[in-house]
């Protein structure tokens, strides 16, 4: 017994000098231990928020580059990314949801070789290519803008501005996914749509050209309208935006001229000016490359402006002066965080305005009701230039 | 040797250039566009001519690698005297755009005002050198040939990948 006893207390005590390293090495963080993770790619929601916003990047230092983010200006967060290739303008969100458009220029060797342009369909929530269509290798490479490229008012046919330097407008069926053809635009650039099927393009003497599709996407008509603008006094940017039937684009001595969709055509409103005598006196000017914005709810034109002189036109702006469209009147100053050259505004009850400059890889981010800044997401990019809300 | 084609585009550039004010030029340039489209009657001249000795420095003032060079006026992109070429050449292994924008430049050396050709040099990823933006009687992009937002390599053999632009003199503004 008492050589068993002592067995025991044996066994007993290298029991508990077992237990003993057993919680010394494995302890609280044994029992953690983390689990295997298995591998996972992210899916967006099938509905993006308001308050999201494509950042498209031309990646002009790296120009077969091109690239579109996806930031929650919430949060400021970096939901996803596009490659784009070469020259990108940038994505085109459709309403009904599902899917994002992108125009796109690639070479079978980098930069050199065969040059293929296509219509590069993706699925909006895993950001996945799931369908491409091939257009003519024409479009435009250009600094990025809006009027490069347009959806028609019932997102049918996607229309897309050539220069090669002869110009015309590529016409995709987007339900088909079929190219359609071509259309000739002999002096005149852009597209901007009036319509199901109808557009305008500007015209080097100041004329519109105002195009009818057929329900096929082919040429129906071209009316050819009066100048409405003297290109050589005073040109309007090319940055027109749209409020309801109405195109507005802004002069370089900054006169607003509103182009107004009609059942015959388009039709050139009285203008008004963006500054008082006394603004312009002390030289404030609209400018910056994507410089103006419109909030469709509240009926208000968001633009860039500095001080400045005559040939300042792509300056980047300190300031976004908000005006009232149907009253002409300015409404609201918002001061910048960073200079700034592109913006955008959300299109919600509370907009978030978004601001950015091809010379600089940043996304300031503000609250347009109180006008404050709210925050900036960075890096982001390389040379960032048009921004493109859902 | 230049083709000629290209003598023949060089002799009416030259022509126009020295025939034209600044002004009627902008005004003529949307009713030559509208039209031809087909077929790209520019005042420039195509590429592949041997380099031109640049004038003395009394006559042609500035740092043609300095954005404030005079002839830069109106160029929006990377200068080539950055990127192995010169302000009046591109740089080795690229091609010089056959048609592009024009600016008209005040040249301190001589007051005089010249018509400068900003052709791009193409087949290569962009140079990231000494990007230079400046907008004297730039012109939006539905005046094409005044319009520096425009990469200017489509038409070239290579394609449209851009490198670099230079500043070419065409000829006297009258």
């Amino acid at each position: 017994m008492a050589h068993g006893s002592g067995m025991n207390r044996t066994r007993r005590a290298w029991a508990r000098a077992a237990l003993a390293l057993m919680a010394c090495t494995c302890g609280a963080r044994g029992w953690a231990q983390l689990p295997a993770e298995p591998p996972a790619v992210e899916q967006l929601p099938s509905k993006p928020t308001p308050h999201w916003v494509w950042v498209n990047d031309t990646s002009f230092f790296a120009y077969p580059d091109g690239r579109a983010f996806l930031v929650d200006g919430d949060s400021g967060k970096m939901l996803g990314m596009l490659s784009t290739g070469f020259s990108f303008n940038g994505v085109l969100v459709p309403k009904a949801g599902g899917v994002i458009y992108s125009p796109e220029i690639y070479f079978s060797r980098g930069t050199r070789g065969t040059r293929t342009d296509v219509v590069t369909i993706y699925d909006a929530t895993r950001l996945e290519p799931v369908g491409e269509i091939e257009i003519p290798p024409k479009r435009a490479s250009i600094l990025p803008m809006a009027g490069a490229q347009a959806l028609t008012d019932d997102e049918r046919f996607l229309l897309i501005y050539n220069f090669t330097p002869a110009q015309s407008v590529t016409v995709v069926d987007m339900r088909s996914r079929k190219f359609v053809g071509e259309i000739e635009a002999a002096g005149c650039a852009l597209v901007y749509p009036t319509g199901p099927r109808s557009f305008f393009s500007i015209c080097g003497d100041g004329a519109l050209l105002v195009t009818t599709l057929t329900d096929a996407g082919t040429l129906a008509r071209h009316v050819r309208t009066a100048a409405f603008i003297d290109v050589v006094k005073d040109p309007v940017t090319e940055k027109g935006v749209r409020w309801r039937d109405t195109w507005l684009f802004a002069s370089f001595e900054g006169v607003l001229h509103p182009l107004r969709a009609t059942a015959a055509g388009v039709e050139a409103e009285p203008t008004w000016p963006l500054f008082t005598q006394q603004e312009l006196a002390q030289h404030w000017r609209t400018g910056g490359l994507n410089h103006l914005a419109v909030h469709g709810g509240s009926g208000r034109l968001f633009s860039i402006v500095h001080q400045g002189g005559p040939e300042t036109r792509e300056e980047l702006g300190e300031e976004v002066w908000v005006y009232d469209v149907a009253s002409r009147k300015k409404a609201q100053t918002i001061a910048m965080r960073n200079k700034v050259g592109s913006i955008q505004v959300s299109q919600d009850d509370h907009p978030l305005l978004f601001a950015c400059a091809m010379e600089a890889n940043r996304l300031d981010i503000y609250d347009v009701t109180s006008g404050r800044y709210l925050r900036t997401v960075e890096p982001l990019g390389q040379t960032p230039a048009l921004l493109v809300t859902p | 040797m230049p083709s000629s084609i290209d003598a023949l585009v060089e002799r009416l550039a030259r022509n126009m250039a020295q025939r034209i004010s600044r002004r009627s030029f902008i005004g003529g340039v949307g009713a030559l566009l509208f039209g031809a489209a087909g077929m790209p009657l520019l005042p420039v001249a195509r590429g592949e001519s041997t380099t031109p000795a640049r004038p003395d420095a009394a006559t042609d003032p500035g740092d043609p690698q300095a954005c404030e060079y005079w002839r830069h006026c109106a160029i929006d992109g990377f200068l080539c005297g950055c990127c192995g070429g010169s302000g009046q050449s591109c740089p080795p292994g690229t091609e010089h755009s056959a048609v592009t924008w024009v600016g008209t430049c005040h040249n301190p050396g001589d007051g005089r005002d010249y018509i400068i050709s900003y052709n791009d040099c193409c087949g290569k990823s962009a140079c990231g050198r000494c990007l230079c933006s400046r907008h004297e009687d730039d012109k939006p992009l539905y005046v094409p040939f005044r319009s520096n937002d425009y990469n200017w390599c489509p038409g070239s053999k290579v394609g449209i990948a851009y490198h670099c632009t230079v500043a070419r003199i065409v000829g006297v503004a009258k």
